[in-house]
């Protein structure tokens, strides 16, 4: 029960230090645009009419100090924690208890291009306490390399470091079983969270963004055979959606996992390169999200004010893909703790949903009319609804953490 | 025939604006660095100290003003070509006449991230005059988008219309019939222009970057049945370097064929982020040439001052994919086989090192050389080599001699009837 290899906890304060404002402003008022091709549309990227609106804005209008005093209402934190092999990392996160004393401990991971804050509507959902739902104790940890959380000096840093990291954390807040959420990156580091601590530490998982892949004859039999069938229309249009995907959406991807180091140079020097780089996706992986101008210039200034820079964060493709030689998965394995998955229309991951019983036990799964990948952030309400179904009285893991039922 | 000058040809003198190079010089010192891994060396991009280093020079010791009077003593010009459904677009080339009258016209065409300047050493071996070796008058054009070229605004600038106003130059030139040499979007264009223009204006065109497809039992018999046969290590070494390549140098490739514009605001904004993004290029698609930071910087200020910006120049990956990321496929859509003569030049650190007795597939091969040094930028690292092959394919022992009549690029005509290469 003792804190496990982890440090004092400290209390958290985003306080970017002035000069760093000032940096950011001098160069939005040198900013250099591009050229377009006459109506473009989104055909070749973000528009040069959006950029050219976010950046006056960026300059001009959007204020950090305000928004970086509403991030600090939320309960921060930080605390070292030490990973084999790669000395001690300073993580940063929120940890939000429900009043609710059994509430559940839930980790929510992040993704790319996320952060901590895509947290942030579900928190006094998942929270609340209610005799007809179960309430969660919320830690939601900044990823090492995004956000304020420090990034590893070494090469190697992947899937198992990872799940060691996130355990770690949730132990020394004295959580020796939780379950978990996530999608994106999450989606992968509780793959690799439920292979090395599952049944031991982690109890059951949810994801949103269910990525795996296709069932072999001898491990998935019934979704083996049923994946011979032909797909009903609805599968077949998700499928279309991955393949234009993967055809036309992962130039991101590649130039990530393969040079990270070379693309980080302009994230790092370029408000408008990390604008549009991250913009891209919040608007093409989102279903028609009406995002203000502020909350984009927010979520962009978490990246550009980020404790380790912009470009620590894509490096997390570099080393969960070997360089662009493995798969995310790899060395991931079935395991039998209960796993949730939601199905969120706008999501560019699309595949036949017999495929996500190779992920693990799947116990529930949800399919929804509305959202996208950033599942958390758009459609709160939907998602807090999953996760409650799933642990709630009756609900398929009801009572996964001993002593612990999410309620009063 | 002296070429014709129309009215808009206009010589071309390079001048950036003080304002271009104050505002560049303010964004150098503003310049933030990431952070790197210990030990990264090249396996995540370019490292971070040179990086650190090429700013520094770039800020303070890189005299752009000099390199600019140097590139302003090759003979330049600009004119307007019209394309078809595009408009005008005004077009910056080098011309660089020989003394020798019937020299060989060549169009000499650069790829990405190359320009006009890879020319530059190849100038003076191909214009120069001898009875031992032909000479050339070399046309080495910016291509829409890139250097000092106008680039188009519409959708759908493909390879249609590059041979379109790449003929057409020639052409305004006074070269009706010419020949052609090319390396990366060089070499597809060139394919191109064999299947648009070929015999009737393109009369010969060379390579260093074959890529060929993969013979087909009934289109190429003899190298479908050599492919069954086990690859010589050669060949196989030759396959992996190719593989690697795909595995994980294409990252710029996706992005710049599916999304040019997003990649675009950060090549355009940050000079540290355009210099990466090249010089991780030049360097890993070289043969270890021994770059000078000047001539780094030189070469990516070509970029930084370009007419249409930097991010224009990437928009030929999209386009030649046609919108469908798809580039191998885009690129040699309609391209056909020709029997226009092709000469290949095969460079060990080049990209591409895919069976060479695939080549037959591109074309009408008729000269094919192998080096032991050089890589991508052939014309750049290998000048002298490059040119010999050229010189070698075009003169009179060679398998393209006289291909183009009355200009066989020697200053005698030989007593003996002109042998000209069959078509």
């Amino acid at each position: 029960m003792a804190a496990d290899k982890a440090g004092a906890e400290q209390p958290f304060t985003i306080s970017i230090p002035q000069a760093e404002l000032d940096l950011l402003r001098q160069k939005l008022v040198l900013i250099r645009f591009p050229d377009e091709i006459e109506g473009a549309g989104w055909d070749y990227g973000v528009p040069l009419e959006d950029t050219r609106r976010l950046i006056a804005h960026w300059k001009d209008a959007f204020d950090w100090r305000a928004a970086e005093a509403d991030i600090n209402l939320l309960p921060m934190f930080t605390r070292d924690i030490a990973i084999e092999g790669f000395g001690t990392l300073n993580i940063h996160y929120i940890h939000k208890r429900s009043e609710i004393a059994k509430a559940i401990p839930l980790l929510f991971v992040h993704g790319w291009p996320g952060h901590f804050l895509e947290v942030r509507k579900l928190l006094p959902l998942l929270t609340a306490g209610s005799p007809d739902h179960p309430s969660f104790h919320v830690v939601a940890v900044s990823l090492p390399g995004f956000g304020f959380s420090e990034t590893p000096k070494k090469p190697g840093f992947a899937g198992r470091q990872y799940a060691e990291l996130v355990n770690k954390l949730m132990l020394s807040l004295g959580y020796d079983e939780y379950v978990y959420q996530g999608g994106d990156w999450g989606h992968a580091v509780g793959a690799h969270l439920a292979t090395h601590f599952g049944h031991r530490n982690l109890k059951a998982w949810h994801s949103n963004m269910p990525l795996s892949d296709k069932p072999k004859l001898f491990s998935h039999p019934i979704a083996f055979i049923r994946n011979l069938f032909p797909h009903d229309k609805t599968t077949r249009e998700g499928l279309q959606v991955t393949a234009e995907f993967l055809s036309k959406g992962c130039g991101y991807m590649t130039e990530q996992k393969t040079k990270p180091q070379t693309l980080g140079y302009s994230l790092a020097d370029s408000p408008v390169g990390l604008l549009a780089w991250i913009y891209e996706k919040l608007v093409t992986w989102t279903d028609s999200y009406p995002w203000t101008d502020d909350e984009v210039l927010e979520w962009v200034s978490i990246y550009w004010f980020s404790r380790a820079g912009p470009a620590a964060s894509i490096r997390i493709y570099y080393e969960m893909m070997g360089g662009g030689s493995k798969d995310r998965l790899s060395g991931t394995k079935w395991t039998s703790i209960p796993l949730g998955l939601s199905y969120f229309p706008r999501e560019h991951w699309r595949l036949p949903k017999s495929w996500g019983a190779t992920l693990g036990k799947v116990v529930m799964r949800s399919q929804h009319d509305k959202g996208g990948h950033f599942a958390a952030f758009e459609q709160p309400e939907a998602l807090a609804d999953d996760v409650r179904k799933m642990f709630a009285k009756g609900g398929p893991a009801y009572g996964v953490v001993a002593g612990k039922d999410g309620y009063a | 025939m002296a070429p014709i000058v129309t009215d808009s040809e206009q010589p071309f003198t390079l001048s950036v604006p003080q304002s271009d190079l104050d505002f560049l010089k303010k964004k150098l010192e503003l310049v933030r660095f990431p952070d790197e891994l210990d030990d990264a060396g090249w396996n995540y991009g370019v490292p971070l100290s040179d990086m650190r280093r090429l700013v520094t020079h770039w800020k303070d010791k890189f005299d752009w003003r000099a390199a600019e009077a140097d590139i302003n003593l090759l003979p330049m010009f600009t004119r307007d070509v019209t394309v078809d459904n595009f408009g005008t677009l005004n077009i910056h080339y080098v011309h660089q006449r020989s003394e020798v009258p019937n020299a060989i016209p060549l169009l000499f065409v650069h790829g990405w991230p190359g320009h006009f300047l890879e020319a530059r050493k190849l100038l003076s071996y191909l214009s120069a005059a001898s009875p031992d070796h032909p000479s050339f008058h070399v046309v080495a054009p910016d291509l829409p988008g890139f250097g000092f070229s106008e680039a188009p605004t519409k959708r759908g600038f493909a390879a249609h219309q590059y041979a379109e106003v790449l003929n057409k130059l020639m052409l305004a030139l006074g070269y009706e019939e010419y020949v052609y040499q090319g390396g990366d979007w060089g070499h597809a264009i060139g394919r191109h222009i064999a299947t648009i223009y070929g015999h009737k204006h393109l009369k010969a065109w060379h390579s260093n970057l074959p890529i060929p497809t993969k013979p087909t039992l009934f289109a190429h018999p003899l190298a479908f049945l050599r492919d069954l046969l086990p690859y010589s290590r050669t060949t196989r070494e030759g396959l992996r370097a190719t593989a690697e390549y795909r595995a994980t140098g294409m990252g710029y490739l996706a992005e710049q064929s599916t999304k040019p514009q997003t990649i675009g605001y950060l090549i355009a904004d940050s000079p540290v982020g355009l210099l990466a993004w090249i010089y991780e290029k030049l360097v890993e698609w070289s043969d270890s040439y021994p770059w000078t930071d000047d001539e780094v910087l030189e070469w990516v200020s070509i970029y930084w001052f370009s007419r249409a910006g930097p991010a224009a120049s990437l928009r030929i990956y999209y386009e030649m994919a046609g919108g469908s990321g798809r580039l191998e496929k885009g690129a040699a859509k309609g391209a056909k086989w020709t029997s226009v003569p092709l000469g290949l030049s095969y460079f060990p650190r080049e990209l591409f090192h895919l069976p060479k007795w695939w080549a037959p597939t591109l074309g009408k091969v008729v000269y094919a050389e192998e080096h032991d040094e050089g890589g991508h930028f052939a014309a750049y690292e290998q000048p002298g080599a490059l040119a010999e092959d050229l010189r070698r394919m075009f003169g009179r022992r060679g398998p393209a001699y006289g291909v183009v009549p009355g200009k066989n690029g020697y200053a005698s005509i030989g007593s003996r009837r002109e042998a000209v290469n069959s078509q």
